[in-house]
């Protein structure tokens, strides 16, 4: 059983290894350490990104989990922690009986931020739904930001026909509705969160894509990638070693903007019937339940702030923290 | 010129038939067509003989490669037929359907690009100010909400507290202009954000060129050198990226139209896509597509005619 | 200084313009339409087929019923139990048993038949339409009512209910096959199970080939209208939608497509009258037309999908009644509970009875759910046991509807009152549910035999809030049994598609009648009727299905009923359903609607209500007093927020600077 639950726990370890690993390792380059020290100066960007950090703290708690029997359900560290006995219905933010109901019923504990229709307490459904949208940014970006280096790096590099085709390759999926795309792809892989990821992937690896593409045109005629080339460096060196660290600032500046778009595209996915199931701790799902919960007589309005403010903390820290990383990475791109 | 113009012409083709490729495999990807047929066939369980007859009837009983040809040759003689649901001619949807989705799409694009503009002047000019931290603060505060939450946070104020002017509906003509009031201001908070920050940033560009110093410096006045150079020269920025989002107006705006009861091309793609009627999707990704590809053509054009460094080969 | 003065104005004039801009009156109604009467309705879904042979869905039908009505009809004052009455129909119709031989290869077989006979009233007329000469509408006759009947057989108009009649009406099948065989030529042969009378041209019969009571209900749908063929012929596909032609009291004017559809009335129909009896619980207000020629008005009906919109408008007072739609509906609910907000304004809402239920069904073909021996009912059993219907009213419908005990809801006959189905009597401790389950090999729902809890994978569709609550709270309370639940959520046509290939296992639906006979419910567990069928749970009982046969047969009466408790009691042990709920259908009324009374199997509700349209106005005007407080409190924060701005700008006109850019402060 031991040996299951750690094999179980084993992603979310790994990838905060990773994390750690590229964090430090980028710490030792010349480019990034000086960005680390103009980084550290800026206030507002420490603030956003201890946000994002508090909030990474409370996704990896929710990734371990622990399976204590072969027949019973495995829990997350976020579940041991947060999660309360269902109440019947409906109960406004600390409130001590439900609300909406034709009998009032008393509540069994407390819930800060209220209960939600099936009574669950909304403070966790609200930290639940910050795995979710990590997931689906995270994920997305696994998905896209691989396939539009790729394509985005040999068009802008090798020109010709291969830049024909993968020109022809982004106008053709970016002129494809997103919604057909996204649609299409949950409905041919079923509901879930991968096929969520893999269709929001494959609909927004374009305008990075182009991005890519753009500035390896640019460098391509650079000094640096002709006398690499007149040494007889192969292709593949000169892109991987020379020309992407180049465009990694700009990489991952947009990157961090994809991902705070893709946080906020979850709730148009659950709008229009295609988001996360119903058990799925998700902000959307929330967002989309004030719909019904606005018309009711009280109002029942925390779902809706809080799943919103949860949200907009997390886009507005990513959103921040972009433009703190512009700004440290790339002085002459400051704006201030 | 002429010849690029020309030259963009004909890469199109390609481009059309990998669209209508792509929603082709899609579609028929996700569902047979026997599925499609039980879905558009009104009997309540359909026999297996009607099953056939309208599988038959609409063709999608012939060999793939085939279906695709058909498909294409009537797309690209721009005959889209009659939808596989209710039988009406599809052009008459697109042309009823035409007129509010440009409606709400230019007046919410234009409204929220002249405040976007404004406001990044404005910010631009008081750089560094207070006014310019709380207009950046605000742009970003607005961007970082989801737009299903002015959409539903939005009408409520304005159907329950507020009261001003009618929270759904469509009406052609000028007084009809007072059902857009909303669904472009909602368009308006959620997207502004955006443009503001782009636009100071192209605005700020312009202001660290050399010939703005030297303007600066032969003591034209403040105002003048932002106005007369600065926003000229950045008006080339402005003007491209602001094109290249008209074509993602054209299929008009989803979340917008089927909430505030707008009967656009938006609605009338996502009814259809629901509906599992082949028939418009295509036409209508057809139609998006080479919309698509002449506002790129169009930005490219508009580019070269307004920065004399670029040529177009 | 004297600048910065002529600033002012200008302010004025925008704050002005923004407040004459934005203030305007919120009535997306045209105010001259506001006092004429009309009425103001809407649709949850935008039309799909108004083609009265084909039109199957709610939303279709309050539009197609008000264009084309049937033989005979439901009394808008009578709710469960219903009542069918003449309505373009002279007289009710008359059944005369007759004996007949089928002649088929093995020899005639005799058997023992009914003959329908039928007589249209003399005074109906078509709406007057460029398919007839002249443009004006002509008399309508049995041939009508023939050519309708025929079309319902013509397999390419798809007739919904085709199922219904094909083994019962003579000739059904032969004519069918006609169809492929001669095009729309065999509408001029003639059709063995429907008889017309040269000498007299109102009068026809429908020759079935078994008693078949249910046949009333079918000529009270709109798929017995009659149908001029001229505009069928004339609009083609366009028939389905833009240009119906019909001989009921209104006819459509105007219809655009996802946005609205305004009816005005037919002056050539002149027979419409409000019903002079009623049933039990009919408000005195309801009353008062009694008998009275319906008074006719415009109608328009707008298309509204999303709720709130539709809430909203409601609630400003530009809709009369709630939207026609379940979803829109119950969104009411909540707002019209006593001592709202809404109540207080006059606003009144009444739970419309409507023969529907709502139910949790296992596929009997599943491997670990299905089957018919002791344990694997006994674990259905269980799992029944540990849903409470209770909550799930509650939070689905928000409290508005009965838990059900059988398939059959109330209002019809068969409908068993004090039934208590033993396996839906929710008890919190869920004592017996567990013991059932131990019983079935799953003590607390881990299996006996492999030490692996049980996975219940539970097939549902959702696309709101709704659906998302519904099935979160199916998941709450069966996980209490210790079993496992994995929702498996699809999209609503995907999930139709897998009921209809058993690609399920156990799954949550709902049953709406076509018409208020138990036969229309219990068809539900008849096995001739599995998926694609209704009979999605695909139950198979030999006993259940003979014992239906019999039922169906039957009319009304203590017999037939002794038949319905048999099957109950079969089919409750098997326990292939789980049932959930006798729903209603609610309608919302504002204060100024005349003749209110919910009766949600009409579909042509509206031409029994109307609005007192001087107190529409004086209550619109006084619920959309619009309040400035928060817009002026915004324009003064952003004025004055701005002064300092406009300052800088006045500081800055005309001044020249000489230092490098951006190196200048404020």
């Amino acid at each position: 059983m031991i040996w299951q639950n750690i094999q179980a726990n084993l992603p979310p370890i790994i990838v905060v290894a990773l994390f750690i690993w590229v964090l430090n390792r980028s710490r030792r380059e010349v480019l990034w350490a000086e960005a680390y020290r103009r980084l550290r100066k800026n206030k507002l960007a420490i603030g956003a990104i201890a946000v994002i950090v508090l909030y990474l703290g409370l996704v990896f708690l929710d990734s371990v989990s622990w399976q204590a029997t072969k027949s019973a359900e495995p829990r997350s560290a976020m579940d041991a922690l947060f999660q309360k006995p269902f109440e019947n219905s409906y109960s406004a933010p600390l409130a001590s009986v439900t609300s909406g109901e034709a009998v009032e019923h008393k509540l069994g504990a407390k819930h800060i931020l209220g209960t939600d229709s099936v009574g669950e307490d909304v403070l966790y459904r609200v930290l639940k739904g910050m795995r979710t949208s990590f997931m689906i940014g995270g994920l997305s970006c696994a998905i896209a930001v691989p396939v539009a280096l790729f394509l985005g790096l040999i068009a802008g590099y090798f020109g010709k026909f291969v830049d024909d085709a993968v020109t022809f390759l982004f106008t053709v999926f970016g002129s494809v509705p997103d919604i057909l795309l996204i649609i299409a792809t949950v409905m041919m892989l079923g509901r879930g969160l991968f096929s969520i990821c893999f269709a929001l992937g494959i609909s927004s690896w374009i305008g990075l894509c182009r991005l890519v593409r753009g500035e390896t045109l640019k460098h391509r005629d650079r000094e640096y990638v002709r006398a690499a080339k007149a040494l007889g460096v192969s292709d593949a060196r000169i892109l991987t070693k020379h020309i992407l660290p180049n465009l990694l600032p700009s990489v991952i500046i947009a990157v961090t903007l994809l991902f705070s778009s893709l946080a906020l595209y979850e709730t148009i996915l659950s709008y229009i019937g295609v988001g996360m199931g119903p058990e799925a701790g998700s902000w959307g799902n929330m967002i989309d339940s004030s719909r019904d919960e606005l018309t009711r007589d009280p109002i029942m309005w925390w779902n809706l702030v809080f799943a919103t403010t949860a949200l907009l903390v997390l886009v507005l820290s990513l959103n921040i923290l972009a433009d703190a990383l512009r700004d440290a990475i790339d002085p002459r791109l400051r704006t201030e | 010129m002429i010849r690029y113009i020309i030259r963009r012409l004909l890469y199109m083709i390609p481009t059309l038939i990998g669209v209508s490729l792509l929603t082709f495999l899609l579609f028929f990807g996700i569902f047979s067509p026997e599925t499609v047929a039980r879905r558009n066939l009104s009997a309540k369980t359909p026999t297996q003989e009607q099953i056939t007859t309208w599988i038959k009837e609409h063709g999608y009983d012939k060999p793939p490669v085939e279906q695709f040809k058909r498909h294409m040759d009537s797309l690209l003689r721009m005959n889209f037929g009659k939808s596989d649901k209710t039988k009406e001619v599809i052009w008459d949807r697109i042309h009823e359907g035409a007129l509010p989705s440009f409606e709400l799409a230019s007046l919410s694009f234009l409204v929220t690009l002249g405040f976007g503009l404004f406001l990044a002047v404005v910010a631009a000019y008081l750089r560094g100010s207070y006014i310019d931290s709380v207009t950046m603060a605000l742009a970003v505060v607005f961007m970082s909400i989801p737009i299903v939450v002015y959409v539903v946070g939005l009408q409520f104020l304005f159907g329950k507290i507020l009261k001003y002017g009618p929270i759904a509906g469509y009406e052609p003509g000028i007084w009809g202009l007072r059902f857009m009031v909303l669904p472009v201001l909602v368009g308006l908070v959620s997207g502004a954000g955006y443009y503001v920050r782009l636009y100071r940033t192209f605005l700020l560009d312009e202001t660290g060129q050399d010939y703005v110093r030297t303007a600066r410096a032969k003591g034209v006045a403040e105002n003048a050198v932002l106005f007369k150079h600065v926003l000229k020269n950045a008006m080339i920025p402005v003007v491209t990226t602001t094109v290249s989002a008209i074509p993602t107006l054209i299929l008009g705006n989803l979340v917008l139209e089927s909430f505030f009861g707008i009967p656009g091309l938006g609605s009338y793609l996502v009814n259809a896509i629901s509906a599992q009627d082949f028939a418009v999707v295509r036409a209508m990704v057809y139609l998006g597509t080479l919309l698509y590809i002449f506002g790129l053509i169009l930005t490219d054009v508009l580019y070269a005619a307004l920065d004399p460094r670029v040529r177009l080969q | 200084m004297n600048r910065t003065g002529s600033l002012r104005p200008r302010i004025l004039f925008i704050v002005t313009l923004g407040l004459g801009l934005v203030g305007c009156s919120n009535n997306p109604n045209p105010p001259e339409w506001n006092e004429d009467g009309t009425w103001y309705g809407a649709l949850a879904a935008d039309l799909t087929n108004l083609d009265p042979n084909v039109s199957y869905t709610a939303t279709d039908g309050v539009i197609s019923d008000l264009i084309y009505p049937s033989y005979l009809h439901f009394n808008y004052l009578k709710a469960a139990p219903w009542s069918v009455e003449p309505n373009i129909g002279l007289t009710e119709p008359v059944r005369v048993p007759f004996k007949g031989v089928t002649h088929t290869d093995k020899g005639d077989i005799p058997f023992e038949g009914e003959r329908w006979d039928f007589e249209l009233r003399h005074d109906l007329m078509f709406q007057d339409d460029p398919c007839f000469p002249v443009g004006k509408g002509r008399p309508v006759t049995a041939k009508d009512m023939e050519y309708s009947f025929k079309r319902d057989d013509n397999p390419k108009v798809e007739f919904p209910l085709e199922g219904n009649l094909s083994d019962k009406v003579l000739g059904w099948k032969e004519y069918r096959k006609g169809f492929e065989k001669n095009g729309n030529a065999n509408y001029d042969q003639p059709f063995e199970g429907f008889k017309t009378y040269p000498e007299n041209p109102y009068k026809f019969s429908i020759l079935c080939n078994q008693k078949y009571p249910q046949l009333k209900y079918i000529m009270a749908m709109h798929f017995t209208t009659p149908v001029p063929r001229e505009a069928v012929e004339k609009y083609g596909d366009g028939f389905k939608l833009f240009h119906p032609v019909g001989c009921g009291p209104y006819k459509l004017q105007e219809y655009s497509p996802r946005d609205k559809i305004v009816l005005v009335p037919n002056e050539n129909c002149t027979m419409a009258t409000y019903p002079g009896t009623w049933g039990p619980g009919v408000p005195e207000e309801a009353r008062q037309d009694a008998g009275k020629k319906l008074s006719r008005h415009r109608i328009v009906v707008k298309i509204i999908v999303e709720p709130v919109t539709s809430y909203s408008l409601f609630n400003q007072g530009y809709l009369d009644t709630t939207s026609v739609g379940t979803t829109n509906s119950h969104f009411m609910l909540p707002a019209t509970k006593p001592g709202s907000d809404m109540t207080k304004r006059g606003i009144t809402i009444q739970y419309g009875a409507y023969p529907s239920i709502d139910y949790c069904g296992f596929n009997m073909e599943d491997n670990v759910f299905g089957g018919y021996k002791l344990e694997k009912k006994q674990l259905r059993q269980a799992i029944a046991l540990s849903i409470d219907s209770k909550a799930y009213i509650e939070t689905v419908y928000h409290g508005m509807g009965n838990p059900s005990e059988f398939i059959i809801p109330p209002g019809l006959a068969g409908y068993d009152k004090g039934y208590q189905n033993p396996y839906r009597q929710y008890d919190p401790s869920l004592k017996k549910a567990k013991e059932l389950l131990t019983e079935a090999g799953y003590p607390n729902g881990v299996s006996k035999k492999t030490g692996e809890r049980l996975v219940l994978n539970f097939d549902t569709y959702v696309e709101s809030p709704i659906d998302r609550a519904r099935s979160r709270l199916m998941t709450k309370q069966i996980s209490a049994l210790g079993i496992q639940v994995v929702t498996r959520d699809t999209t609503y046509p995907t999930f139709v598609d897998k009921t209809n290939h058993k690609k399920i296992q156990f799954f949550y639906w709902g049953w709406v009648a076509d018409y208020p006979d138990a036969e229309n419910f219990c068809m539900l567990m008849f096995s001739q009727n599995v998926s694609p069928g209704p009979n999605n749970t695909v139950y198979n009982n030999p006993a259940y299905d003979k014992l239906f046969l019999q039922m169906q047969a039957m009319d009304d009466g203590p017999q037939r009923n002794e038949i319905v408790k048999k099957m109950r009691d079969l089919s409750v042990e098997d326990c292939p359903i789980i049932y959930l709920s006798e729903n209603q259908f609610p309608t919302v009324f504002q204060p100024w609607v005349k003749n209110k009374f919910a009766n949600p199997i009409l579909n042509d509700v509206l031409e029994y209500r109307a609005v007192d349209s001087k107190r529409r106005q004086a209550l619109q005007n006084e619920w959309n007093a619009p309040s400035y407080g928060l817009l002026i409190a915004t324009l003064v924060i952003v004025v004055v927020g701005a002064i300092p701005a406009f300052q800088t700008v006045q500081r800055r006109r005309g001044r020249t600077v000489r230092k490098p850019a951006g190196g200048e402060k404020d």
